[in-house]
This record gives structure tokens, C-alpha cells and sequence, in this order.
């Protein structure tokens, strides 16, 4: 009876899971399809597939430079935004200088801004010094953009490593650079590969700040896909569909590897081991 | 800590008044010194260029049939270069929708780079693209390149693709695509005998089934053609036009009837919107083009070129007013042979006699103002190239439309592609329109197309008030920018949607 | 401490003296925090004060606070867009509150379900697809002749055409349940973590005295979780006031006005009619709402933890 119970529970959670995967399956389907099954009504379930689409987009020019392009900028960015928020995240878990919590605050606030308030002032920057399709500038920007998120998380989690870890590094001969990286870092993984992973997500779909301040040589593949909506013959439903697969592979796989350090993550360093 | 933030704050000030009054400055004179340069480019050497290889990116736009033909024939123009005058070329092409590409072309000129060589801009960007200086004036190009002074085949031409302030002479573009609006009709359905025995039942005259049937058409006498063909249990309906929100969609569906009924837009001397916009004839003919809804099938609010393309090539719809520019992607391989392509119905406002005025479409070439000398030079063989007659004439067998009154002129035109006829018909003179040019385009636009939207869509229900709103808010707008010469009135403060 | 010495140290030596490894440590992010966002933010500030629009070709034009009382006394304006923020984002946020957690209990107890990482993975799945795409192909999913809401409409309850996103009455629900489909996950993962983060042996305990699961809720869990639930309210608090990739594809603020967010009026003005000026002013007074907002949440949060402590 039980048994029976146990498996009816575990259906309805994959009917749940599958339900809100539900859009996502139809569009990769979708890519799959030739243009006239997309649109047919009534919607077509059985049909036969085609790798057209798929030969067709990669046989467009930018396709690899903006894969490329988005590779490049996501990882840098957030490997930046990563490092520099734990380094200051030790520093306010750690020794606390004045104007602490301010500084944690107005980061915050800043994350709370819309897009095209954060980018008004930058893109005039930009203008101005001449850093508009760079990618060294549009990375950092992004770095930019992932570090409040970091360094709350980062900080929760060293708040949780205790003191005496510091204590005994020092003690023990050690220069706080070993303390650092050698003792504390190890120990806050989880909060790192969180903190990395969702400002990877963030930065690998940002289109707006791409658009405004990047241009030929920093185009991604979110900007490709709002560009390439439309095609000769009305909305480009192929390519936007094959693109889209494409395109949420990474996250996906990224979510599936690193789930377990996700969700001790997103605890902010309030658990330590599993969850 | 907060003593260091307030003296920042203070600071701060100077720092962008200063930048940007710098960055105004060179802009100033950087343009100010380059345009004698370039006119003694042209002056003094024949081909500098030989031998070199020169790389030129166009932007154009996403998604549209003209844009990527004129894309498409640029090998076509590395060619001819090369045999005639030596130099290699290739192209980049950059791409951005209708509703992003003035977005894409302003922030790249902004920053006075070479990131577009040659922009296909929509006509109504030229007033945008021009005063801060971003695009080339063209009279000393066309003074001294005979080649580029054409004979168009009509003023309406002239006034939409090249020239601003409207009216002027000052030349900022050179059409790349004609474009007017045409219906797309189901030549099949119209054929059929059922129907045409059913229809003369039902209305005792005739369905229209000739070029010559359509062209003396009113709307009155369409509505009839349009209710017969509105079946929505076989998922059938007898027409579309455009209604979206987005871009420009609404607003050149709405002119249709704004302009055929008789009324205007504004007041191009004074610049005076209120009182001209918002007639009470104006607000009547809201209500007409809200009325059509019944004919266009469902979500119709939202359609726009694209949606409208759709609907016709799958089958939903019998007619629909469409730009004539996307003649190849309505005429699919399916529907070869079997779509009519005629001038839109005229209007008929009560009282007046029936006549047609549509939206003016199309797209110039305009040229970058900050290429460097090889740039500039590619781009002016290239204006040469394009309006070759040889080059019109394969660019009009693709599918495209050229301006030009020797081409359009030629005996064998009107069968290149079945709209070319109505292409030739509507631009005649007084026949198609563009709205304005002014640099205030984008936020006059945005304007009117909420107001048109919120009323199709049922969020407001008073015209009037609706024309009133447009027309105080637009009002407001030109007259911030000085182009309006008088303030809006008071009762302007009472508008809302 | 001693004192800060010039000397030349090989770079792992420089952690060494706690005031330069403050400094150090420091240093990177408050770069970043000074280059991208101090001075913006000033200029923004200062920009405000004039008007300027870039394709008028003229220097910008000092006009005090004419911009702001523009913006506060325009109709159809600021107010409007804020309320229909406020809406959107207190609605989306207690739906997908409410539902997150809800499959947050319900993923609770499945440890040991066969392929849990599999469908744990497809749940999260909405996070991280492209909001372009997800707004274009949920406008095909609404749309009232190839859309396949409809066309299950047609077939089961033999309804006539809805068209979800053309009707000034549905639109911005439609816009709402989209986005509630792409974030209640992520609320289902803070859920996850907010319970995980209760300490076992005190779940354990409330068990063995068999303790009625709604105390259990109040008195373990969730003063236990309520930590992270409330940063996970409060970061998606704050990502749904930005809303605008969705919106874009789906609506770009139609029918009329009934989508029209903050975020898109504000994109519309500073980057299609491109009037700094006026843009700066509305970004000026949409950063001081934010920074209310946040202080809120933040003085909401650390009550509690002051209460936590105190008790």
C-alpha cells in the first residue's frame, strides 16, 4: 500500500517537472520541424523530423564568432566578478572596516535598477571614451553587474568559516595569502560554484547591455536570436527554435552537474553540508 | 564616509557638462573640416583605389526582402569594380528589425565610428540621421556624379526618400527600395464560380476580378467583398491590414484611411499638430479603421508585416493590404499563380468624392559621415553601380523596386513580378505619402502608436479622445524642440488615454 | 600593529600587514564599484539636470529640475507605469512564493526518487532560457490562430478565439503567468535550500515527539528557514522590478499601455528617442524607489535576525 503510495508521489513530481518543461520540449521539437509543421493547426505532435534547420544555422557566418563571443564574455566576466567578490567578501566577513553594511546595501540597490537605468550613464561612458564594442570593456562591465550577487553570497558563507581557521593559519607560520586561498577558499566552494553558475546564467542570456554597448565584434547570441526573429518570409520560427536549443544546452548541463553545490549555495552559508 | 560621497556628488557635475561639450565640439569640427576634404577627393583623382583591398559593412535590416536583395547583390558590384577600376572589395552585413534599427544605427554613429559604411535607413530616419550630422549630404556627391542625377519617376519620391527639412533641397539619400502599399488579393477565390454565383446572389453585382475592377474600388463596395469571404467556422476571413503596436505598423495602416478621408497630419510650415490632427473627421476615420477588425481574423490587433505575411500565405485570409516590397514572401510556391496583386480601394469620406491616399514605404541607402577617404570612395562607386540601369533592372527581376523613371518606364516592367503594376500606379504623384521626417520622429511615433493600439484594442473608447491625446502630446514634443511655433493650447492639460 | 613599511616584498607578502591587506582586498571591487558605478551613477545624476537628446546634434542644454516635475506631473506616465510594476511585481512574487514553495515541500521528501537530479534539473529549466526566447515563443503559444492554448480551447471547451495578448483585459496576466512559469523554480530552489538549511537532529526531534506538522512548520522550520526564504523574496523582488526581456518579444508594452513597465518606458525614451536628458531624470528617481525598496527589505530582515538573536 505503501509502495503504491511512494510511486503515485514520485509520478506526480515528474508530471509536475515535465509539465513546467513542457514549453521547452515543444521548442526543441520545434527544431525539428519544417517551417509549415510549426505553424500548422492544429499543432502537430507526430511529424517528421528534419536536421535542415539545424545544417542552415550553422551555416550562417557570425554563428561561431557569436557562440564564441558568448563563451568568452560569460566565463571571463564571471571569473572576474568571482575572484574580486571574494576577495572583498573575506575582507568584510573578516575585519569588518567601517562602512560595511553601507557598501553591502548599496550593492544591493544597485542590482535593483533596471537595465536600461544601469546602462544610460555607461553607454554615454562609453561613448565618450571610445570602449563601445570592446571586449575587454563589456566583460568588465558584466563583471560589474555579477559582483553584488557574489559577494552577498560569498560573505555568507564565509561568516560560516570559522575564525580559528585564520588563527591557526597564522600561527602556524602562514601569510594571510595562505590563509586565503589555501585554508578559507576550499571551504567555501559550494558558495564560489553558486555564485559563479547564476551569474553565468544572468550574463550568458543578457541581451540589452550587448546591444546598447557592444556591436559587430562582442555580438552574442541572445542579440543574434532578437536580430534573427524575423526573417524573408515573417518571424523565423526555425531559426529561433534550433537557435534556442542550441543555445540552453550549457545551462542545462550546468544545472544538472553542479545541482548538489546549487543547493547548498543558494543556503548563503547557512548549511555546510548537504542538503 | 558620507562627507567623501557629498564632495563627489558635488564634483560629479563638472565632469559631464564638460566631456560632452568636448565631444559636441569635435563632432563639430570634425565635420566641419572633413567636407571640403571629401569634395576635393572627388574633384582631382579618378581611381586612387587601384590595387587595394577594401573591406565595407553595410547594416540593413533584419527580416526584410529588400534589404537582404540589396544585400545579396553586392557581389555583384566586387565584381564590376574590380574589372573596371582594379580594387577588391567585401562585404560585411549587420542586421537589426524595423523596430531596432534606428536604435542600432544611432548608438554605433553616436560614436562617430566605421562601424556601418552604408546604412539602409527607413525614409522617415532621415531627419534623425541628419541634423546631429551622422550621414553624408549627397548634393556635391550627385553635382559631381552624373550618373547620380536621376530622373525619378515622380516628386513623391524625391520628397520621401531624399530629401530634408521636407521641402528643402538638401539631399541626404538615394532610394534603394521603392515601396508602396498594395492589396494582396486570393485570385483563386475570386475565380471560383461558386463564389461568383453566390456573391451576385447575395449583392446582386459582380465580384471584382481585374486590375482595372479593383482600381475604381471603393471601400464601400469592398466591405461587401471582404464580409462575403469572412467565414470563421471554415477559419476563413476576408481581410487583414496591420494594427501592431510596435514600430510603425498601426500608424501606416491608420494613414490609410486618415489621408484617403481627407485629413492631415500636421502643418509641415508651422509644425502645428493640435487642431490639425485631431479633426473630428480625423477621430471618424479612427472608428473606420477600428471597424475593419470584424473582417481580420482573430489576434488581428497584433498583426504586423510579418503576422500579416503569415496569415495570408497560410491560407486564413482572402485580401490583405500589404507592402509591396514583401511581394516575394507573399507569393509563396504555393500560392503561384494564384494571388491578384491591385491598388488599395479608395476611400469615401461622407460628402466628398471617393479617392486614395496610402502610406508611402521604402527605404534610401544613406552614407555613413564619418568614413575615412577608401570608405567614402567605395561607397560613392557603389551609388554609381546600383543606379546602373543594368543593376535596376536585375535588382527589379529579384523582386526588388526601383525608382527610377527609365526603368519603370520600360514596356516589359509591369511583368517582371506580378505587383509591379500596382508599384507604378501607387507611386504616381498624390497617389502615396510619408509622414514626417523631423528629428523627433521616434517619440511622435511612439505616441501615436499607444494611442492607436489602446483604442483598437478597446482600452480607450473615445476617439476623439484619443486623437486629442496625440495630437496635445506630439504638439508638446515639436514644440520642446522648437519645430512648432505656437504652445499647446490649454485644454491640452484635460488629455489623457 | 605596525607600522606600514616601503619596502620591496614579493607579492604574497604584501597579505602580510593588516591595513595594506585591507586595502588589497579591497581594492578590486571598489575599483569596479567607483569605474561602473559611482561615476555613471553621478553622471546620470548630473545628466538629469539638462536636456539633451543625441540626434539633435546640439550640446546638451541646462534646465534644472524641469525634467523631473516633467515626469511626476505627466499623465500616463511615471504613476501608471509604476503602479502596473508594483502589480506585476507583487502578484508574480507571491505567486511564485506561494507555488515555489509549495513544490519546494513537495521535492522535500523525495530523496530517494529514481532520476531526482534529472527532474529536479528539468524543473529549473525555465530559469535559464533565453527571456527573448521564451517571449517570442510564448507569443506563438498565445496566439489566437496557430497558438496551441487556443487551438485546446477549440477543442475541449469549444471556446472562441482568445486572443491572450491582443486583449487589453488579459494581456498583462498572460505576460504574469509567463513569467511565473519561468521563475516559481527558482523560488522552489530557495525552498530546497531554505529547508535544508534546518538542522536535522532538531526535525528529528520534533518528530520523535510527534509534534502536529503545522507547529512543526511554525516552530522548526520556519525559524529556521525563514532566512534564506526572504532573501530568495527578496532577490526576486528585485529582479521582477526589472523586467524587460520578456516583455519586449511578447507585448513591447501593448495592448495601448497595459504592459508598459518601468523598465520599458525607460528603454523606449533614453534609447529610441534617445533624450538623455529626461531619461536620466526618470533612471535618477526609479534608483531612489530602489533604494527605499531595498532599505525596506533590509531593515524588514535584519528585525528579524535582531528578534532571532534576542530571543
Amino acid at each position: 500500500m505503501s509502495r503504491l503510495r511512494e510511486w503515485l508521489y514520485y509520478a506526480a513530481l515528474w508530471l509536475i517537472a515535465l509539465i513546467f518543461f513542457a514549453p521547452i520540449a515543444w521548442i526543441v521539437m520545434s527544431s525539428f520541424k519544417t517551417r509549415s509543421d510549426i505553424l500548422a493547426v492544429p499543432p502537430k505532435l507526430f511529424f517528421k523530423p528534419t536536421l535542415d534547420n539545424y545544417v542552415d544555422l550553422f551555416n550562417r557566418g557570425e554563428i561561431f564568432l557569436q557562440i564564441a563571443n558568448s563563451v568568452v564574455l560569460s566565463i571571463g566576466a564571471v571569473l572576474i566578478a568571482v575572484v574580486v567578490s571574494f576577495l572583498a567578501a573575506f575582507c568584510f566577513s573578516r575585519f569588518r572596516p567601517k562602512g560595511t553594511d553601507f557598501l553591502m546595501f548599496l550593492l544591493l540597490s544597485i542590482r535593483m535598477l533596471p537595465g536600461p537605468a544601469v546602462i544610460l550613464p555607461v553607454f554615454l561612458m562609453y561613448v565618450a571614451f571610445g570602449w563601445k564594442d570592446s571586449h575587454l570593456w563589456l566583460m568588465l562591465f558584466y563583471a560589474m553587474f555579477s559582483i553584488p550577487f557574489s559577494v552577498w553570497i560569498l560573505k555568507g558563507f564565509l561568516d560560516g568559516v570559522s575564525t580559528r581557521f585564520d588563527e591557526t593559519g597564522i600561527v602556524n607560520g602562514g601569510s594571510w595569502f595562505h590563509v586565503i586561498f589555501k585554508v578559507v577558499m576550499p571551504q567555501v566552494r559550494p558558495g564560489l560554484i553558486a555564485a559563479f553558475i547564476f551569474n553565468l546564467i544572468f550574463v550568458w542570456n543578457e541581451y540589452l547591455f550587448n546591444f546598447i554597448i557592444g556591436g559587430v565584434n562582442t555580438q552574442n547570441i541572445p542579440y543574434a536570436l532578437s536580430v534573427g526573429t524575423y526573417s524573408d518570409g515573417g518571424v523565423n520560427w526555425t531559426f529561433i527554435s534550433t537557435m534556442t536549443s542550441v543555445y540552453i544546452i550549457v545551462p542545462v548541463v550546468f544545472i544538472y552537474i553542479f545541482q548538489k553545490y546549487l543547493l547548498v549555495g543558494m543556503t548563503f552559508g547557512t548549511v555546510r553540508g548537504e542538503v | 564616509m558620507t562627507n567623501s560621497f557629498d564632495k563627489r556628488a558635488g564634483s560629479g557635475l563638472m565632469v559631464p557638462r564638460r566631456s560632452l561639450l568636448k565631444g559636441g565640439a569635435a563632432l563639430g569640427l570634425s565635420t566641419f573640416l572633413g567636407a571640403p576634404f571629401i569634395n576635393r577627393l572627388h574633384a582631382q583623382e579618378s581611381h586612387p583605389l587601384a590595387g587595394q583591398s577594401i573591406e565595407m559593412n553595410i547594416l540593413g535590416i533584419a527580416g526584410w526582402v529588400p534589404s537582404s536583395l540589396g544585400v545579396k547583390m553586392s557581389p555583384l558590384f566586387a565584381e564590376y569594380v574590380k574589372e573596371k577600376y582594379g580594387y577588391d572589395v567585401s562585404f560585411n552585413f549587420q542586421e537589426a528589425p524595423f523596430a531596432d534599427l534606428f536604435q542600432k544605427a544611432a548608438t554605433s554613429l553616436v560614436t562617430r565610428s566605421q562601424e556601418f559604411n552604408i546604412i539602409i535607413s527607413d525614409s522617415q530616419w532621415l531627419g534623425a540621421l541628419a541634423q546631429p550630422g551622422w550621414i553624408l549630404q549627397l548634393n556635391d556627391v550627385i553635382a559631381q556624379n552624373p550618373a547620380l542625377d536621376i530622373d525619378w519617376y515622380s516628386k513623391t519620391v524625391v520628397d520621401t526618400y531624399m530629401t530634408y527639412p521636407d521641402g528643402s533641397q538638401n539631399i541626404w539619400g538615394l532610394p534603394q527600395e521603392g515601396d508602396v502599399e498594395a492589396l494582396f488579393v486570393r485570385k483563386d477565390w475570386l475565380d471560383d464560380p461558386k463564389e461568383r454565383e453566390a456573391f451576385k446572389a447575395k449583392y446582386d453585382v459582380e465580384l471584382p476580378s481585374t486590375f482595372e475592377d479593383f482600381e475604381n474600388l471603393t471601400m464601400d463596395e469592398f466591405e461587401k467583398v471582404a464580409d462575403f469571404f469572412t467565414r470563421p467556422d471554415e477559419q476563413r476571413w476576408g481581410f487583414a491590414q496591420q494594427y501592431s503596436r510596435v514600430y510603425d505598423f498601426a500608424t501606416c495602416a491608420f494613414n490609410n484611411f486618415l489621408w484617403s478621408r481627407g485629413g492631415e497630419l500636421w502643418d509641415a510650415e508651422t509644425g502645428q499638430v493640435e487642431g490639425v490632427l485631431n479633426t473630428p473627421e480625423n477621430a471618424a476615420s479612427l472608428e473606420e479603421y477600428k471597424r475593419w477588425l470584424k473582417y481580420c481574423p482573430p489576434g488581428a490587433t497584433n498583426i504586423g508585416i510579418a503576422e500579416g505575411i503569415d496569415v495570408f500565405t497560410q491560407g486564413k485570409v482572402f485580401a490583405t493590404i500589404q507592402w509591396a516590397a514583401v511581394g516575394p514572401a507573399m507569393i509563396t510556391e504555393e500560392l503561384e499563380g494564384k494571388v491578384l496583386v491591385v491598388p488599395p480601394p479608395k476611400h469615401q469620406a461622407p460628402g466628398a468624392e471617393p479617392k486614395r491616399i496610402y502610406s508611402m514605404g521604402g527605404q534610401p541607402w544613406v552614407i555613413n559621415a564619418f568614413n575615412d577617404e577608401q570608405k567614402m570612395r567605395v561607397a560613392i562607386d557603389f551609388m554609381n553601380w546600383w543606379y546602373q540601369p543594368e543593376t535596376a533592372l536585375e535588382f527589379a527581376k529579384r523582386g526588388g523596386n526601383p525608382c527610377d523613371k527609365a526603368t519603370l518606364s520600360r514596356d516589359d516592367f509591369d511583368d517582371i513580378n506580378p505587383w509591379n503594376r500596382t508599384y507604378k500606379f501607387m507611386l504616381e504623384d498624390g497617389r502615396s505619402q510619408d509622414f514626417w521626417h523631423d528629428p523627433k520622429y521616434s517619440e511622435m511615433l511612439s505616441v501615436q502608436q499607444e494611442g492607436y493600439s489602446s483604442f483598437v484594442t478597446g482600452q480607450s473608447t473615445d476617439a476623439q479622445a484619443v486623437m486629442d491625446y496625440i495630437a496635445c502630446a506630439q504638439h508638446q514634443i515639436l514644440y520642446d524642440s522648437g519645430t512648432a511655433k505656437e504652445a499647446p493650447s490649454d485644454s491640452c492639460a484635460m488629455t489623457s488615454l | 600593529m605596525p607600522p606600514v613599511q616601503q619596502r620591496r616584498r614579493p607579492f604574497a607578502r604584501l597579505f602580510d600587514n593588516r591595513a595594506t591587506l585591507i586595502l588589497t582586498l579591497l581594492a578590486p571591487v571598489m575599483t569596479f564599484f567607483i569605474v561602473f558605478n559611482t561615476i555613471p551613477t553621478l553622471w546620470l545624476l548630473g545628466l538629469s539636470f539638462y536636456n539633451f537628446s543625441l540626434t539633435s546634434g546640439m550640446p546638451p542644454d541646462f534646465v534644472g529640475f524641469r525634467n523631473f516635475f516633467a515626469i511626476l506631473a505627466s499623465k500616463n506616465g511615471i504613476w501608471f507605469d509604476l503602479s502596473r510594476t508594483f502589480t506585476f511585481v507583487l502578484c508574480g512574487v507571491t505567486i511564485q512564493t506561494l507555488l515555489g514553495a509549495m513544490l519546494g515541500f513537495l521535492f522535500w521528501g523525495s530523496k530517494d526518487m529514481p532520476g531526482r537530479r534529472i527532474a529536479l534539473t528539468l524543473l529549473f529549466a525555465p530559469m535559464v532560457l533565453t527571456p527573448v526566447a521564451s517571449g517570442t515563443f510564448f507569443r506563438f503559444i498565445y496566439d489566437p490562430t496557430f497558438g496551441v492554448l487556443n487551438y485546446l480551447g477549440r477543442a475541449l471547451f469549444d471556446s472562441g478565439p482568445i486572443d491572450f495578448l491582443g486583449n487589453p483585459e488579459l494581456a498583462f496576466w498572460a505576460v504574469l503567468a509567463v513569467d511565473c512559469w519561468m521563475w516559481t523554480p527558482f523560488m522552489t530552489l530557495m525552498t530546497l535550500a531554505a529547508l535544508g538549511s534546518v538542522p536535522k537532529a532538531e526535525l528529528e526531534a520534533a518528530e520523535i515527539d510527534r509534534v502536529p506538522f503545522l507547529r512543526r512548520l511554525t516552530l522548526v522550520i520556519w525559524h529556521h528557514g525563514k532566512f534564506i526564504m526572504m532573501l530568495g523574496i527578496l532577490l526576486r523582488t528585485i529582479d521582477s522590478f526589472k523586467t524587460l526581456d520578456l516583455i519586449i518579444p511578447m507585448t513591447k508594452g501593448g495592448p495601448g499601455q497595459t504592459t508598459r513597465l518601468v523598465a520599458l518606458e525607460l528603454n523606449k525614451q533614453a534609447f529610441e528617442s534617445f533624450n538623455m536628458g529626461w531619461s536620466s531624470a526618470y533612471a535618477v528617481l526609479l534608483l531612489l524607489i530602489s533604494i527605499a525598496m531595498t532599505s525596506a527589505f533590509i531593515f524588514v530582515l535584519s528585525l528579524r535576525r535582531r528578534r532571532e538573536n534576542g530571543a
